[in-house]
């Protein structure tokens, strides 16, 4: 088995949004059988917490992260566009 | 009679940990999620209730008797404990009349659209807990359970009013359209900020200075993480506490497992309340959708968590500027006696809506939210008492000595005081209050392209 992709998710607070995110990002992705590792963060703590991380998921507005590719939505919060993300968060971490 | 007024004791009698589940369980149910998600749901509420009132303990048996050995030698008297919104949340929805704030914001939401007063469809179910908490406060001031309510639901409509004034604002900042943030505290500020920012304009030399965000950010570095702001002020604190207190050795002991224990309290409590959050969703989801389907197609802004718009660099920068400034603010405002703790890891959500009002200059956003921030902690002062009784009827014991707590959030929350203060007269003070939105809302339907501009909107 392939080692895990990380995912970090950022969020104002790593307490409300990105826990909505996180959840709805692992249930997506176990429906298309990729497990995946899930960190929440703030914001602010990406630049010291990307590191060794895939892809980040932000709800809001993230600086400091180098290299690692950043997508900035809010589909997993309303419901509309959660497809079209999941399908750029694949492409990013290399699932089907 | 009695057999009914038995049941509703032995449900409130299981202490908010256990019935908090149980409504949760219910409400997610009646809104249609599967019962294997429900129940799983209910008791991720109970156990992130749990875990808040461990990680209170830890907060209470470490600040609370610092605090009160600062008092004794410096005779400052910040024994006031701000415990921070994710401990106000907890107390909010462990309150009685959670369980009615749901449905009935929800049912206000659509009653509201269908009459065409708002556009936002607010599906942010969690921080409905604002409105809990003002219903709660406004329930223990007047005693009765549905004055509570009708405050709470004023205060919601309040709150949809303002989303709906500021959401191309917001749109314009996050560049995405059809959202608006219906946040009870971070959208609340809007208003002082608004008002801050225009009597800028006036003073000359400071309505020119600009400065760079991402200079403020990079200068604070890893100091901006809760983890360290928790040791360093827990240490600090300690160290002017126990200072001369037996030997060095002690006195240095004292400070590093202080240090360790707040910086604990900062990285915990919110992974407990995430617990808590993650409970919430198949309820939130399941309102969502409920929500979206009843709204049909008409051209709404779907109403999201404020958080989303934290991570502006103006806004963290000013944030982080603002930890030691509210420090110092307890410090030198005379009669303060709240200590700030928990909620400086909360001041982006007072900041994150001032952004667009001050065209993401960090300097001015800084000067408004220290100049908002000084009535704030008053009403933080002045709310304390009710704040703390509210706390202890949703379940959350207190060690001896140090017993009054309070939050920046919603306990400094300017529109969430206005409603306590109008509970003492309820009808008359709610009556000025409604009186007031209308009129609001009146001139807004007016002139709304004017309030649009006010509220940080511009177009370019």
């Amino acid at each position: 088995m392939a080692v895990k992709k990380k995912i970090l998710v950022a969020c104002g607070t790593a307490i409300a949004t990105s826990t909505v995110v996180a959840r709805k990002i692992e249930e997506e992705l176990e429906k298309r059988g990729i497990s995946v590792e899930l960190t929440q963060c703030k914001a602010s703590e990406v630049p010291s917490k990307a590191e060794g991380h895939d892809l980040i998921v932000a709800t809001t507005f993230v600086s400091g992260a180098g290299d690692i590719p950043v997508i900035q939505t809010v589909s997993f919060l309303t419901g509309v566009g959660i497809e079209s993300d999941i399908e750029k968060i694949l492409s990013y971490i290399g699932g089907s | 009679m009695e057999t009914i007024q038995g049941i509703v004791d032995f449900f409130l009698g299981l202490g908010a940990s256990v019935f908090l589940p149980i409504v949760i369980l219910i409400l997610a149910l009646a809104f249609g999620a599967k019962p294997g998600r429900a129940i799983r749901a209910g008791l991720m509420v109970g156990v992130g209730f749990v875990g808040i009132g461990i990680v209170l303990d830890v907060l209470f048996g470490n600040l609370g008797p610092a605090a009160e050995a600062m008092v004794e030698r410096f005779g400052i008297e910040l024994s006031i404990i701000d415990v921070g919104w994710p401990a106000a949340a907890a107390i909010a929805f462990g309150s009685e009349i959670a369980a009615l704030i749901i449905p009935a914001g929800i049912l206000l939401n659509l009653v509201l659209l269908f009459t065409k007063v708002t556009k936002t469809i607010n599906i942010d179910i969690w921080n409905f807990w604002h409105f809990a908490f003002v219903g709660a406060i406004v329930q223990v001031v007047t005693g009765s359970i549905w004055l509570g309510l009708t405050s709470a639901m004023l205060f919601a409509a309040f709150i949809l009013f303002l989303a709906d004034w500021t959401a191309p604002a917001t749109q314009k900042l996050m560049g995405m359209q059809g959202i608006s943030l219906p946040h009870g505290f971070s959208t609340a500020f809007v208003v002082p900020a608004a008002i801050v920012n225009r009597v800028i304009d006036y003073i000359p030399g400071l309505n020119k200075i600009e400065a760079d965000p991402e200079a403020v950010r990079k200068r604070f570095g890893v100091v901006g993480e809760p983890v360290l702001q928790g040791f360093i002020i827990g240490s600090v604190i300690a160290l002017l506490a126990y200072a001369g207190d037996g030997s060095l050795v002690e006195w240095m002991t004292q400070v590093l497992q202080v240090g360790v224990a707040l910086a604990a309290v900062m990285v915990l409590m919110p992974r407990m309340v995430a617990l808590l959050m993650e409970g919430l969703i198949p309820l939130s989801e399941a309102a969502r959708e409920f929500l979206q389907k009843k709204a049909g197609s008409r051209e709404l802004y779907i109403g999201l968590d404020s958080a989303i718009a934290i991570g502006h660099p103006t806004s963290i920068a000013t944030s982080l500027l603002m930890v030691p400034i509210t420090l110092l603010l307890a410090i030198i405002l005379p009669g303060n006696r709240v200590l700030p703790f928990g909620d400086l890891a909360t001041i982006p959500f007072m900041v994150c809506m001032m952004i667009p009002i001050v065209k993401g200059n960090v300097v001015r956003a800084t000067i408004t939210a220290t100049v908002v921030m000084i009535p704030t902690l008053y009403i933080m002062n002045a709310m304390a008492g009710v704040h703390t009784e509210v706390a202890r009827l949703a379940g959350f014991s207190f060690p001896e000595g140090a017993t009054t707590i309070t939050s920046m959030v919603d306990g400094g929350n300017w529109l969430a005081a206005m409603f306590t203060w109008a509970a003492g007269n309820f009808w008359l003070g709610h009556g000025l209050i409604l009186v007031a939105l209308v009129v609001l809302w009146v001139l807004f339907k007016k002139n709304t392209a004017a309030w649009h501009k006010l509220g940080g909107y511009t177009e370019d």
